[in-house]
């Protein structure tokens, strides 16, 4: 694992410890799943592309899918030390870019990626203590490991602290 | 659905073909707009993983203005036009007509309205070549801004769409408007839904 800045690329998923930065940006409809255990000062973060696999594409990266990135992020953290009955989480994202073009009446995909990961973490019992998620911008993430703290940042808006 | 990553060489040719076309009689309303003149590249088809769509243009933590339309009709899909910051900035000035436009900071209703109605014209134009060229019914949506980092925008110009296919598509022509010493960039965008493909093929019989 490295310290100083760790960037999470769109469809990734990243662990890292004390001392480090886990970035990602450009978050849209996208998702990103922060989980951290603060005893072992353990965080992951994933920049998920969408909720489930479909049908015949389990070969697909573990980080494009919100019900295969929690699984991922937890066996790569578990591998380092980290327990699950201590681990937390928080999500970001889930907007509708474009919002007025988008009148299909349905759900978002932005807010089926958030519902996706909500559901897959309560599979694996970890609760989600902060959200920034909706709306019709696009957010940035850093995820600061040496105490949880998790920034998000928008062009035009101010920070949010999660 | 065909595979883009299957194109044959004689395909990816005729689609550059039809990106030029539409693009070139977008590059003229462009040009009627802002009295400047437009230069256009060779269209290029960028062929990415899902995953990479977010830079497909350039770096995905740039700020920059985006006006996408749907496209409906005989086929379907998006059309986007992608301004960088100093392209943004310089063409809404040039449509208002004065200096000291901001972005993305203090980029108002105003500032918005004209570059939604500007990226409509070009994408008007864009259309309706392509739909004269491809003998196909081509409609525009209403067109829809968005300024914010290109990751969000890009990856957002597939996924909001319903596309999950592992490889997206896309042609992109990129312009520049003559602005003395520094030119100004932009892209055209067009992205056909996956089953669109083949029907702009079978338009150009190399379906």
């Amino acid at each position: 694992m490295s310290a100083g800045r760790v960037v999470v690329k769109v469809g990734d998923l990243k662990i890292a410890g004390a001392g480090a930065t886990l970035v990602t940006v450009g978050v849209g409809s996208c998702v990103a799943i922060a989980l951290y255990d603060r005893e072992a000062r353990l965080g992951g973060l994933a920049h998920v592309l969408l909720p489930d696999p479909s049908n015949g594409r389990e070969n697909a990266p573990p980080g494009r899918f919100a019900s295969t990135a929690v699984a991922g992020l937890l066996r790569l953290m578990e591998e380092e030390g980290a327990r699950r009955a201590r681990m937390f989480a928080r999500l970001a994202g889930g907007a509708s870019m474009f919002e007025s073009l988008l009148s299909d009446g349905g759900r978002t995909l932005g807010m089926r990626n958030v519902s996706a990961a909500r559901a897959a973490l309560e599979r694996v019992s970890v609760q989600v203590t902060g959200e920034d998620v909706g709306g019709s911008h696009g957010r940035s993430i850093y995820f600061h490991l040496d105490d949880g703290r998790l920034v998000v940042s928008s062009v035009l808006f101010p920070d949010v602290v999660l | 659905m065909i595979d883009v990553r299957e194109l044959g060489s004689l395909q990816l040719d005729g689609l550059r073909e039809v990106a030029n076309i539409g693009a070139g009689h977008a590059a003229t309303a462009l040009s009627q707009l802002t009295h400047r003149r437009i230069l256009l590249d060779v269209p290029q088809i960028r062929i990415t993983r899902l995953e990479e769509a977010a830079e497909l243009v350039g770096p995905g933590d740039e700020v920059i203005a985006a006006v996408l339309v749907r496209v409906l009709g005989d086929a379907t899909g998006r059309t986007v036009l992608i301004l960088p910051r100093d392209t943004a900035v310089r063409l809404t000035e040039i449509l208002l007509g004065r200096t000291g436009v901001t972005f993305p900071e203090s980029f108002g209703e105003l500032e918005r309205s004209a570059l939604t109605e500007a990226g409509n014209i070009l994408v008007g134009a864009h259309l309706s070549a392509l739909s004269d060229f491809l003998g196909l019914i081509l409609l525009n949506s209403v067109p829809g801004l968005a300024i914010d980092l290109a990751a969000a925008i890009l990856t957002s110009s597939y996924l909001n769409f319903g596309e999950r296919a592992d490889y997206v598509f896309c042609l992109d022509t990129l312009f520049r408007v003559d602005e003395g010493e520094h030119p100004l960039r932009g892209h055209l965008l067009l992205i056909p839904d996956g089953g669109s493909l083949e029907v702009i093929l079978r338009a150009i019989r190399l379906g």
